[in-house]
């Protein structure tokens, strides 16, 4: 067990210098991309900007540049912004950590609840009106892109209907801290959550729906059929458990995606400062050491989360053997 | 100048403010008691970068800097064209050159203090103008490098003295700048805020995010650029000069960051926040042109959008094909793009509308003469034809904002129509200007935009033309057209050593330069924006600076 | 609750594999399943659907040369007929301020601006129609290329397990913890500065190659790994593990008693892949990656509607509607192949 964590473990940072080698070789392999000048300032004389280059080192070699950009980020923490000068990179990104959090940490009890109920509802009455229904919306959750989707909610909560008692409970758009208020920090979140959580919703309620419609084709149902099982138990107990597997994995594919900044575009739209606006950010400025912390720290959630999932698997389902 | 408003407009000239308070007859104690207090709400999208006086250049910044620093002289804080009129500061008069117009003698005004408590002294002065170069300022080797000593800093940062250049009298309390050459912009150039005058043991590096003691009523707080910048009153301001450094009403500005401009509009509608600093995005304008009328200011601004073309290249290095680009574009439909009428108005020239040295003439159009009123098709095609370019590869580099696409789209379907296979290409707003700068990208045309640093001529001619601008496979090489023509270079000269003994002669000089830059078409002018506050019903007592903009510190929110 | 309580039909041995040598009717499982889809009438429904959509983003050209325009040529001066009155396509606000200019909205009218003007002031419907060319291409073959690559990592992953399963799975992690976006903004950059050639192909930042080969890839994990998960419970059935003691080989255990069973899973993944991909696509355009402006797709009128949402919301509602009516259709339809194909006869 222990080795198999502690090769876990070594996979992990493995993928981790993987991604980041790329990151840099990606960053420096793109025209344009030389902070130098940027950073000199408009219109500043070719002096400046060769003393910028040397002051900040990007005249060095790209190997050493890597070096000293990761030694500055793991081992002394004192990387910073090439945009935001003098700003931190790591305490920026765990300041960020707490509004992604709780952006999708609640979305995702939202689309979990969701997909289940959708996805069991539809299984169970399936070809009914309820069914079909269901698969409309689904399907439109599905469609909406999310940013598309956002800004709609903005506009009916915030401008449109803002004084209305629909939703004049909503507050201005931003995060605020739990530490702050509980009751500020779950309005601000209420429309974001609907709003990440509608495409997942989606998606896994589909997902579900299918595995459980194969799942009741299979032997053991009928055996527990035979045995004279109340339907709901059989749909609760049997059916949902393996029909879960799929299900499982995704989650842990986009929930772990998703604590790693994949939700930018939700957190733009919502004014959240959370690491996916970081990322987004980052990656319009060309700013090389954010784009860095924020890459790493995304494909570590994505790993651990994969590694978890693969770990569920034997609970989940007795007949895969990990 | 003609504008070219319509009928609707003449509404909102009402709101065009270019007077400073003349809302009543009181007095400036009797205001300040009345509504001195609050906290004023600011939102923009994102940060301005550093907080650095001496290296920030962005107008965002620009705009707070003024609050918080002085130098020894500065741009008056008052309405309109007066903003751009250079008072003293720090200095207790503006001192008249001498020595052939090369040395300067500042007397430094008593009893300022920093907003630490420390004292203003000479020492003081002497370091932030040794700091400009330590830390390798980007104007320092453009604005400042007139000054004696200044080429040594330039070659070797760490050390630099200004020896002879800028001298400190501790006893007669004055600062004495000497010059290499006169210089008649001089005074304009250390009005700014990379020229102010901070604490002497601020450390020689860019400050980042870390704030440095200032002069001014307010000082900065905190400063997290992905959350807010916060200033406070300064509590050891004490008001010398109401035109240079007004005390300010509101207690309090927090400067927020990380809303889009859509979300910033329902923002300052609903109350949240009390101005934006973004322009509101183009389906929002008639929403607050009709329901929020009072609470918008419109203001021309010494600016302009600009297509350079790349002189070096195929098929923009032969000037007919420049012409043509000139004569085809529909002004009024980049107009339409920018928000309509109201709010951009064609230029067919490089400098500015109300800019020194501007005078109209519009060659590029169907009726040349004064103004611009329609694109030429014709003509355009007939110079297209007779250089033999038609069918050429085309690209248009644009930024990704959400204007510059337009423009950027709008332009590839006139080069097409033209005959060329155009196509066009948006890349970040943070690294589009560098690129394309860079003749190693060989970008053929862009689409940019220029604004003043201060109000003269050769802040748009010769920085943006001059054969000194143009640095080939260089990221700063901001004569993009990379178009380098000696005889006007020449004039150019000229025209800034006349401006020292005679500065009208000299910006008549200018505007006639402009017309023959303009012959040669390496840019095609597109539009001159205006500028929009929107602003929350509490705001009151706005005043708008050409040079600077709202004047925060004037506005009071109770 | 209703649960599908027909009589099972038991297997016909699919342990001995299933030829097309079956008895009594001389027709082919493939046969059978067509005759099935035929008779759904929801199906059918579904496939005309799919039929006229592809027809008419083929009659583009057609529409739009019958409304006498090019709507990729910028047409910000234009004036069009309403009521038999003349108006600007691009209206200036006349009232307060008089600021702004906002397309004309909604026509509702075949001859003209059916759906309006976007912010250039091209036909917003004819765009539609051409957009739905680029959109099927690229969402289509994207999420083709997925299905089979994901399928076949999968399968391979989640059969062979051991060595080539840690590596895959790595593999598949690198893949989705990369940052896309950092490589489309990047590679943007590049292929403005120069196209690359492979082979006899350049790749030029219009390429749609590049959108199709970027999604195609991207989303591989998402589909590669519930496919690995079902094939380690696919590798403990009764048949499979019959048909490894038979010792019949590996390749055909995959083809004919694995992989059908997979089926279910992949078929419900084409809808949602293909809606997954038509956002992707508008993302990767915003960042110059694939359809660049005057050309339109979906994604990118989604996306120019986005600055028009507070005045002139259809610009981003028409294509949205698109897309669902599509995936709707391609999802019913999906789910009929599924039943019709169903090996156990537990459809209709």
């Amino acid at each position: 067990m222990l080795a198999t964590i502690a090769a876990r473990l070594g996979q992990m940072a493995f993928v981790m210098f993987g991604i980041s080698v790329l990151v840099f070789l990606i960053f420096f392999a793109t025209p344009g991309s030389d902070p130098a000048a940027r950073i000199a300032g408009r219109n500043a004389s070719p002096e400046t900007v060769e003393q910028i280059r040397h002051d900040f080192g990007f005249d060095r070699a790209l190997p050493v540049q890597y070096a000293v950009m990761m030694k500055r980020l793991f081992v002394t923490r004192d990387l910073t912004s090439f945009v935001n000068r003098g700003q931190k990179v790591i305490p920026e990104v765990l300041d960020a950590i707490p509004a992604t959090l709780s952006l999708v940490g609640g979305a995702a009890v939202l689309w979990v609840l969701g997909s289940l109920a959708v996805g069991v509802a539809a299984a169970a009455l399936r070809d009914t009106v309820v069914d079909r229904g269901l698969m409309i919306l689904t399907l439109i959750g599905i469609s909406a892109p999310v940013f598309w989707l956002g800004e709609v909610m903005n506009l009916l909560s915030q401008s449109r209907y803002h004084d209305t008692w629909l939703f004049s409970w909503v507050p201005g758009l931003g995060y605020v801290p739990l530490s702050e208020s509980v009751g500020g920090w779950f309005k601000a979140l209420v429309i974001p959550w609907i709003t990440l959580a509608v495409l997942y919703i989606g998606i896994y309620g589909r997902v579900l729906r299918a595995n459980l419609i194969e799942a009741y084709s299979e032997d053991y149902i009928r055996t527990a059929r035979a045995k004279g099982l109340s339907p709901a138990r059989i749909m609760l107990r049997h059916a949902l458990r393996t029909s879960l597997l799929p299900f499982v994995t995704m989650f842990g594919l986009d929930f772990g995606a998703l604590v790693g900044g994949a939700a930018l575009l939700t957190e733009v739209v919502f004014g959240l400062n959370g690491v996916g606006r970081l990322t987004f950010h980052a990656l319009q400025n060309l700013d090389l050491p954010v784009i860095l912390a924020t890459v790493i720290y995304a494909s570590f959630f994505v790993v651990a989360a994969n590694a978890v999932v693969d770990m569920l698997y034997a609970v989940i389902d007795p007949r895969v053997r990990a | 100048m003609t504008m070219r408003l319509g009928r609707a407009a003449l509404a909102g000239a009402a709101l065009l403010t270019t007077t400073a308070i003349a809302a009543s007859a009181q007095t400036r104690e009797e205001l300040m008691e009345q509504h001195r207090g609050g906290t004023l709400r600011l939102v923009a999208s994102a940060a301005g970068g550093t907080i650095d006086p001496q290296i920030n250049y962005t107008a965002q910044y620009w705009q707070v800097m003024q609050l918080v620093y002085d130098g020894l002289l500065t741009f008056q804080k008052a309405g309109g064209e007066e903003g751009g009129v250079v008072v003293a500061d720090l200095a207790t008069e503006i001192p008249e050159p001498t020595n052939d117009g090369k040395t300067y003698v500042f007397q430094l005004r008593d009893g300022i203090k920093f907003s630490d408590g420390s004292d203003v002294g000479v020492d003081d002065v002497v370091a932030s103008f040794q700091r400009i170069f330590k830390i390798s300022g980007p104007t320092s080797g453009t604005f400042y490098n007139g000054i004696v000593g200044a080429e040594a800093c330039i070659a070797a940062p760490p050390d630099c003295t200004l020896e002879g250049g800028v001298v400190g009298d501790e006893a007669a309390r004055t600062v004495t700048i000497n010059l290499v050459a006169p210089d008649p912009e001089f005074l304009l150039k250390i009005s700014v805020p990379h020229a102010v005058i901070l604490p002497a043991e601020t450390p020689a590096t860019d400050a980042g995010v870390t704030p440095i003691p200032g002069t001014g009523p307010y000082y900065f707080e905190s400063y997290n650029p992905n959350e807010s910048l916060v200033m406070s009153r300064n509590p050891h301001f004490q008001e010398w000069s109401a035109e240079a450094q007004p005390d300010g009403y509101v207690d309090r500005i927090e400067y927020g960051f990380g809303l889009t401009d859509e979300a910033q509009v329902t923002a300052v509608q609903n109350g949240q926040a009390d101005w934006m600093f973004d322009q509101p995005p183009a389906d929002r304008l008639n929403e607050i042109g009709t329901q929020y009328a009072e609470q918008v200011h419109v203001n021309p601004l010494t600016a302009f959008w600009y297509a350079p073309m790349n002189t070096n290249l195929p098929p923009f290095d032969d000037v007919r094909v420049r012409q043509a680009v000139n004569y085809a574009i529909d002004r009024n439909a980049l107009v339409q793009v920018f928000g309509g009428a109201v709010l951009a108005q064609p230029v067919c020239q490089i400098l500015p509308p109300g800019f020194p040295g501007h005078e109209d003439t519009c060659v590029y159009t169907q009726d040349p003469g004064t103004t611009w009123t329609a694109p030429d098709m014709d003509k355009a095609r007939a110079l297209v034809e007779e250089s033999g370019t038609a069918g050429q590869d085309v690209t248009v580099v644009v930024e990704d904002t959400t204007v510059s696409r337009g423009v950027g789209t709008y332009l590839q379907s006139v080069l097409t129509d033209l005959g060329y296979n155009a196509s066009v290409n948006a890349i970040s707003s943070n690294i589009q200007f560098t690129y394309i700068q860079n003749t190693n990208n060989n970008v053929q045309i862009s689409v940019s935009q220029w604004y003043q640093d201060y109000p003269a001529a050769s802040n748009f001619l010769n920085v943006l033309l001059s054969c000194a601008s143009f640095h080939p496979g260089s990221d700063a090489s901001v004569n993009i057209s990379g178009y380098c023509n000696p005889d006007l270079d020449a004039r150019m000269q000229a025209a800034m050593d006349l401006a020292v003994t005679d500065p009208e002669a000299a910006n008549a000089e200018w505007a006639k330069i402009d017309q023959a830059f303009m012959a040669e078409a390496p840019v095609a002018p597109l539009f001159t924006p205006k500028a929009i506050d929107f602003l929350s019903t509490r705001v009151g007592n706005y005043v708008f600076s050409n040079q600077y903009k709202w004047v925060m510190s004037e506005a009071w929110v109770q | 609750m209703s649960l599908p309580s027909e009589p099972v039909l038991a297997p016909a041995a699919e342990v001995a594999g299933s030829g097309p040598s079956r008895p009594a009717e001389g027709r082919g499982p493939w046969r059978t399943a067509v005759r099935r889809l035929r008779r759904n009438r929801s199906a059918m429904v579904s496939l005309a659907v799919l039929l006229a959509v592809a027809a008419l983003t083929l009659l583009a050209p057609a529409y739009a040369g019958w409304l006498g325009i090019d709507p990729f040529r910028s047409n910000l001066a234009g004036t069009t007929v309403i009521d038999g009155q003349s108006v600007p396509v691009m209206e200036p606000s006349t009232t307060g301020l008089g600021l702004g200019v906002t397309p004309i909205g909604p026509t509702w009218d075949l001859g003209g601006y059916l759906l309006g003007a976007d912010n250039q002031g091209r036909d917003v419907a004819a765009r539609l129609l051409y957009g739905g060319r680029n959109s099927l291409l690229i969402a289509g073959s994207a999420t083709a290329l997925c299905l089979v690559l994901a399928t076949l990592v999968g399968l391979v992953a989640g059969y062979m397990g051991g060595i080539v399963d840690m590596v895959l799975s790595r593999i598949l992690d690198v893949l989705w913890a990369f940052p896309v976006y950092l490589l489309a903004i990047s590679l943007s950059i590049v292929l403005l500065t120069s196209a690359f050639t492979i082979g006899p192909v350049t790749i030029t930042a219009g390429s749609l190659l590049l959108p199709i080969g970027i999604i195609g890839v991207i989303y591989v994990p998402y589909v590669a790994r519930p496919i690995r998960a079902r094939v380690l419970t696919l590798r403990q059935s009764e048949f499979v593990l019959a048909a490894i003691g038979l010792g019949l080989p590996t390749g055909r255990i995959l083809r004919k008693d694995v992989l059908p069973n997979l089926l279910p899973t992949l078929i419900v993944f084409v809808p949602i892949l293909l809606a997954l991909a038509i956002t992707t696509e508008s993302a990767l355009s915003y960042l110059s990656i694939g359809v660049q402006p005057p050309d339109a797709s979906w994604g990118t009128i989604i996306q120019d509607g986005q600055t028009l949402l507070y005045s002139r919301p259809w610009v981003a509602l028409a294509p949205g509607l698109a897309i669902v009516v599509t995936v709707l259709a391609l999802n019913v339809l999906g789910d009929a192949v599924r039943d019709a194909l169903d090996a156990r006869g537990h459809g209709r």
